[in-house]
């Protein structure tokens, strides 16, 4: 599964390029060439000090382009080049008033006083109609409104509004001191909260010139097991839950629980809430408890491997999930999808392969399917291989206490940025200080860059289908809403 | 399949629930009004074998046409504000309103001001109040059971 734990570079890096208007798009599309990956963009700034910038990902380096708007007010899109890119141009044209030219159409994202027909694709011939759901739904889910052109019961097209849940979190956490932003971050989601956290940590630290040494790292890796564990276990019980399957659902979720008490046991909070802080240490471990922890583990991971054999070869159910929401490679990469969903697809790509500042050292190697045909099936088992391999990680982290950890000076970045492996992909975080005050916060996480990707999956599929596709997605509404 | 059913069986022996008593039921209709979605998590959990709320009589159900208790989670943002009156307006009467963790409650709530409408006790009667950042399953399973025992001696 993975090599030796050699401890990796110490932190992850960012280069900051000016980029002149008529130069943008051939800058983004040189990135593009020297292999970077699009991984958000995030407008800054306000009146005639309004930047809009763009991230590229390579490696442990982070590269920011970044455009003087100024009081034009206006952008050349990169959306034709770029469609991953979709989601964070309509964003910063709601929030921040930047115009993009060149789009063919620029629909509102967060702008819900807005018409339908201004956000929704016009889709017209015989038989064709809509189904509009939410913003509340039927069961226990967070709310957002999809609304599905159908004909009879083929989807030919779904919509998606979401930020009904939208809290301002950004906004609200410009001005405070960098230690006190994590809040802000954490709070963007209950079940995501450490991978926002840790993400933050990294990038405030990369902005304030802080160094985290091998025991603060190991807790965090720890933290960020830990809750991939409890949500991959919530995962698998919802992708039962979504074809109607109770005994798997309910083994499942009992599994849940069982992860969630460790993580109470461990830091006091079920969902590890306040575990992590800007450059100091995560929970200490002693060898005592370690070794009970792991025993716990143990036996959770017998547990969870006996009731994934019997989910295995519950052959009506598995029937259900194959060739059912079928994302491809190709698709997938022009999306900007990432994680779990990203890696069923084919696409052999995990933070935790190169990250520095964290515990995954060299050789990680991302989990991939028998079938990599992006389908739920094989959403179903990347999920699978991964619970494997993090209670493999939790084992070896767990060989040996954990420690007070401290940080070190280090040089320090214009621009903080980290990126994370949350249990739904790379999670994204920027920290810009000013006078040593967060002048901006922003959190790109995977539900984010998923959200498109989960709409186009559900195309050509059968309306009753989507709740099980959605499942196999399993992304936060919350995450994505801020 | 029937290992899997083996295991829950386990999980329950293990869990030694209280009895039910009683034979009223509550319906319950969740509306998440801009939650971080740990509140759903541990609503949801109270479905798990180990709380099995439903032994009460106690269910989620899918309209607030015919549910009992509107139960809130989350600081009312302002784009769920509409969605959440219209959800309580569906309500027959009797009806209640309960506030499920302390965003709901107007507690600790981090958010830009311009984003949330008025906290719910000031939008909707509340009712119930289930504090915690996120009130764990066995709170929520508590609070809920109390005020229906509690309402029937009434």
């Amino acid at each position: 599964m993975s090599g030796p734990r050699v401890d990796a570079p110490a932190r992850q890096t960012t280069e900051v390029s000016p980029t002149p208007a008529g130069g943008w798009r051939e800058a983004c599309l040189d990135q593009l060439d020297r292999g970077g990956r699009f991984c958000g963009a995030y407008a800054a700034g306000a009146g005639d000090h309004l930047r809009w910038n763009a991230l590229f990902a390579s490696g442990s380096t982070t590269r920011v382009l970044t455009l003087a708007v100024g009081a034009g007010r206006s952008a050349p899109s990169i959306v034709d080049l770029l469609p991953a890119a979709d989601w964070d141009e309509r964003e910063a044209h709601d929030l921040y008033g930047v115009e993009f030219e060149g789009r063919a159409s620029l629909r509102p994202l967060l702008d819900h006083a807005a018409p339908t027909e201004s956000w929704t694709v016009p889709v017209r011939g015989e038989g064709t109609f809509e189904v509009a759901v939410g913003p509340i739904h039927a069961g226990v889910i967070e709310s957002g409104h999809f609304r599905f052109h159908v004909v009879g019961e083929r989807i030919l097209h779904l919509d998606l509004r979401l930020f009904y849940k939208h809290r301002g979190l950004e906004r609200a956490a410009e001005g405070m001191e960098p230690a006190a932003g994590i809040a802000f971050a954490q709070r963007a989601c209950g079940a995501c909260a450490v991978s926002n956290s840790v993400a933050y940590a990294l990038a405030a630290e990369a902005a304030l010139g802080l160094v985290a040494d091998r025991e603060i790292r190991r807790a965090r890796t720890l933290l960020l097991e830990l809750e991939r564990l409890y949500n991959h276990l919530n995962d698998i019980a919802q992708i039962c839950a979504g074809v109607g399957f109770a005994p798997g659902n309910m083994a499942f979720a009992a599994l849940k629980e069982r992860a969630l008490r460790l993580n109470e046991g461990l830091v006091g909070h079920r969902f590890l809430f306040g575990s992590v802080a800007v450059g100091a240490g995560g929970p200490q471990v002693s060898s005592v408890d370690a070794d009970a922890l792991r025993g716990d583990l143990r036996e959770l991971g017998e547990d969870a491997a006996s009731a994934w054999r019997e989910l295995a070869f519950a052959a009506s159910v598995q029937a259900r999930f194959d060739d059912v929401g079928v994302l491809a490679a190709s698709d997938a990469a022009a999306l900007g999808v990432v994680g779990p969903a990203a890696r069923a697809a084919g696409i052999a790509a995990d933070c935790r392969s190169w990250s520095p500042g964290l515990w995954y050292g060299t050789g990680f190697a991302p989990a991939l399917p028998s079938r990599p045909l992006g389908d739920v099936a094989a959403r179903l088992e990347v999920r699978g291989i991964e619970l494997t391999a993090t209670l493999e990680l939790l084992r070896e982290l767990l060989a040996e206490p954990i420690g007070p950890g401290c940080s070190g000076p280090g040089e320090a970045d214009l621009c903080g940025v980290a990126r994370v492996e949350s249990p739904r992909g790379e999670t994204v975080c920027v920290a810009e200080l000013r006078a040593g005050r967060l002048d901006r916060l922003h959190l790109r996480t995977a539900s984010y860059a998923n959200w498109p990707g989960l709409a186009h999956a559900t195309a050509d599929n059968l309306l009753p289908d989507f709740p099980l596709i959605n499942k196999s997605f399993e992304l936060c509404y919350a995450c994505a809403d801020r | 399949m029937f290992v899997l059913l083996r295991h829950l069986q386990r999980v329950r022996r293990e869990a030694a629930l209280p009895p039910r008593r009683g034979s009223r039921s509550l319906a319950i209709r969740h509306v998440d009004a801009g939650s971080c979605n740990a509140c759903e998590h541990e609503l949801t959990a109270t479905a798990a074998p180990q709380y099995d709320l439903q032994r009460f009589g106690l269910d989620i159900v899918a309209s607030p046409r015919h549910a009992d208790v509107l139960l809130v989670t989350g600081p009312v943002t302002k784009r769920m504000e509409g969605a959440l009156l219209a959800a309580h307006a569906a309500m027959p009467e009797p009806r209640r309103v309960a506030a499920l963790g302390d965003c709901a409650l107007g507690c600790n709530v981090l958010a830009d001001p311009s984003e949330l409408a008025v906290p719910l006790d000031r939008l909707l009667p509340v009712d119930i109040r289930i504090v915690g950042c996120p009130p764990t399953p066995a709170e929520i399973a508590r609070a809920i059971v109390e005020f229906e025992s509690n309402s029937r001696s009434r």
